[in-house]
């Protein structure tokens, strides 16, 4: 019982890449953008009615920003009692439940009517997205002060970015310090750079194989928390894909030259490492030096 | 010696199981109720009622089975019973003439209103009374809510300025913790003393569990009092209610509710563990702990609030009173006093520690070592004797009578005592019908 007075957090960062969910809207009408985040407000209401000290945090990740959806900067965390004015939910949800998922429907229909996209920036913003999900929690634990245990939860649209390969793998390493679990939801093709973030920090991976069936998906896979993990039975972590991108195209490379002094890995060779600027003393051929033969002393 | 009774305090799920079917069905038909049962089970028993949610098909128990790993077979069967115990899970056969498991679809569309909205709203809305012009803030209510509750305790510990209703002296008595002799008032028994050396949110929970088990008597339904207790809890908003403290209501007849701390916390769960932060704050006292209990057994309370002086006073020896300190010593016969009306050491401690001076509490442990053992060593002086009633055998006139009929007293299991060397024995009093039958047909038979 003495668990139930620790706080959990949950973030959820939802890819609301627009070019991917209008590419999806024609594909298959009856998942779209709406559907997802339906889903994505079930599990969250699930998490925060498990438990009292729960709390819960949802982050948009767009293509040229990521966006709180909730909680809003100005209440405090947990506490969606931000207006006074906000009339009661009128049906039998929970009360807390009710202006949560208001806030949030607000909020996305703002986001997406007010960002244009430009043509050349068609990635989802995740590794961004992914540093604010870690500020957040961090905020929160020097607010609280109180144990706390996080975990980030990933719903994946579109696909990976491997100009984000050095920020991804600086959050994962973050998250893994401060023993943050990063779980996935992939809802198309299977990403690499999470596959890796799941490893590493003890998270679950799941590719779904039905996108309808989301919201069935995040209850029984993602909702336990990492002690209930431990006694449940749930789908088994999958073959990783290690390789690293390679600094100077971040193309990924399986064999490649490693800088000695600051460990970056390059697909080509070059004299110079473009991080650290060290020179790298290029090996010549061996010179034999002819033997100089002792002149006798002559008589 | 009069036997001691416990207090006994159930816990939500265990009063909810006492409760019949019939009743329990009408109880889940409200949306707060569900989330609050629900929030009471175990985590792995929350995860499996999340999983059947949504659901409309009964699962192959088997199927359930497979769902734990190896190791939390213990904790799946613990859920199991758990989940029909509450009457949550219902037993269905499949087709396939298999056992399945569905939810209580009761509790299953409520949860699920609650959860994802639609369904009746849980109260007459607030919103058609508009604004109130009398609207209490967060910190008048939790005060206003203390005050209520230390009156109660007051009229408990017999102050004669606390003065409530029949009513609640009524539901005191009942309750066992007051017992009134013919005509005088009320004085408080040993189930009181108990009850008053718990902390706050025990307490509650207790009072509020024998007012229900009264409520039924008064003709007031139970269903009702119980979702109304839920919706108090979980809302940002009774008659006997405004007694206790759990809501404040301006005049009896304004129709607004504002749930106290104390009614969210009723809800927050009452177990042996729990410690809500809300109210880690005892009544009368401000924010901190007031005690400190020094190595030499003297004890300095800084309060001047009657009730926490009069609590004191119950297991040490007051010597000095000043405006904000009362000085008092723990002895020998205080405790022991104490322990006759039917407290034991360890409420006594748990009094202490919760009540501790912030300076105690910097050191571990909070409470000296030399009180608290000394404490429960005084306890146990008074159980070096444990009295059993029996019936004393005695003046046998040959040994061989003696080891005939002790024998047989140890086959039936009823010997109590017994000395050989003065040929005595001693039997219970229910082993000392068959006893005597058996004497009697064996001196009939030499």
């Amino acid at each position: 019982m003495s668990a139930e007075d620790e706080v959990s957090l949950l973030v959820i960062v939802v890819d609301v890449n627009p070019i991917w969910w209008g590419q999806q809207a024609n594909r298959e009408p009856q998942f779209t953008l709406s559907k997802c985040l339906d889903a994505v407000m079930v599990m969250g209401n699930s998490h925060l009615v498990m438990t009292r000290t729960n709390k819960l945090a949802i982050i948009a990740s767009h293509c040229q920003e990521s966006h709180f959806l909730y909680p809003c900067k100005l209440w405090k965390f947990g506490d969606g009692h931000g207006d006074e004015n906000a009339s009661t939910s009128g049906d039998g949800k929970y009360e807390l439940l009710s202006v949560a998922n208001d806030f949030i429907a607000e909020e996305i229909k703002n986001l997406m009517s007010r960002t244009e996209v430009k043509g050349n920036q068609t990635d989802t913003l995740l590794a961004g997205s992914l540093a604010k999900a870690l500020c957040c929690i961090l905020s929160i634990k020097m607010l609280t002060g109180q144990e706390m245990k996080s975990r980030i939860l990933v719903v994946k649209a579109a696909e990976d970015c491997a100009l984000q390969y050095m920020n991804f793998m600086n959050v994962i390493f973050a998250a893994q310090k401060q023993s943050i679990l990063i779980d996935a939801c992939v809802l198309d093709s299977d990403s690499g750079l999470l596959q890796q973030a799941c490893d590493i920090t003890g998270g679950l991976y799941l590719k779904i194989p039905q996108k309808i069936a989301l919201a069935q998906y995040l209850l029984w896979v993602f909702l336990p928390d990492s002690d209930q993990r431990s006694q449940l039975v749930l789908p088994p972590p999958v073959h990783v894909d290690y390789r690293a991108a390679c600094f100077c195209h971040r193309n990924l490379i399986e064999i490649g030259y490693v800088c000695s002094v600051c460990l970056s890995i390059f697909c080509n060779f070059s004299p110079i490492c473009t991080t650290c600027e060290t020179a790298f003393k290029i090996p010549l051929p061996q010179v034999v030096k002819s033997k100089k033969k002792k002149l006798k002393p002559s008589t | 010696m009069k036997l001691r009774v416990q207090l006994q305090c159930k816990n939500l799920h265990e009063y909810l199981k006492e409760l019949s079917p019939e009743i329990l069905d009408r109880l889940y038909n409200h949306p707060a109720t569900c989330l609050a049962v629900y929030r009471e089970l175990p985590p792995l028993a929350k995860n499996y009622v999340m999983r059947m949610l949504f659901l409309d098909q009964p699962l192959p128990q088997a199927a359930v089975a497979l769902w734990v790993k190896k190791d939390s077979e213990k904790d799946h069967d613990q859920c199991v019973s758990v989940l029909s115990g509450l009457r949550l899970w219902h037993s269905q056969q499949l087709q396939g003439g298999l056992q399945g498991n569905i939810l209580n679809p009761v509790f299953k569309d409520n949860l699920r209103i609650a959860l994802l909205g639609g369904g009746k709203s849980w109260a007459d809305q607030g919103d058609s009374l508009g604004p109130d012009r009398h609207a209490r803030d967060v910190e008048s209510l939790d005060k206003y809510a203390l005050e209520r509750w230390e009156v109660v305790l007051h009229f408990m510990v017999g102050c004669p300025s606390a003065a409530v209703s029949q009513d609640l002296s009524q539901l005191l008595i009942q309750a066992g913790l007051m017992r009134t002799e013919a005509g005088d008032a009320p004085c408080i028994t040993s189930a009181g003393f108990q009850f008053l050396l718990l902390d706050t949110a025990s307490q509650l929970w207790y009072f509020t569990l024998q007012y229900l088990n009264t409520a039924q008597t008064r003709g007031m339904d139970l269903v009702e009092i119980l979702s109304f207790l839920f919706q108090l809890s979980f809302s940002t908003l009774g008659r006997h209610l405004r007694e206790f403290g759990l809501v404040f209501q301006r005049k009896r007849k304004s129709r607004r509710y504002y749930p106290t701390r104390l009614a969210i916390t009723l809800s927050a769960g009452v177990s042996a563990n729990s410690s809500s932060t809300a109210m880690g704050a005892t009544p009368g006292t401000g924010d901190s702990g007031f005690i400190v209990v020094e190595t030499n057994y003297r004890l300095y309370a800084y309060t001047n609030s009657e009730l926490q002086i009069a609590l004191v006073a119950l297991f040490s020896e007051c010597l000095y009173r000043f405006p904000n300190v009362v000085v008092a010593q723990v002895t020998r016969e205080s405790v022991q006093q104490a322990i006759a009306n039917g407290i034991t050491a360890q409420q006594i401690l748990h009094f202490l520690r919760t009540r501790a001076h912030p300076v105690m509490l910097k050191q571990n442990p909070v409470l000296p070592p030399t009180i608290t053992d000394q404490i429960r060593l005084w306890e146990l002086e008074r159980d070096r004797l444990q009295f059993s009633e029996g019936v004393l055998y005695n003046q046998f006139l040959s040994q061989a009578d003696f080891e005939v009929l002790r024998d047989r007293a140890q086959g039936l299991g009823c010997l109590v005592w017994q000395n050989v060397a003065h040929r005595v024995i001693v039997v219970s009093p229910q082993g000392h019908g068959e006893v005597k039958r058996f004497w009697k047909r064996q001196k009939s038979h030499t």
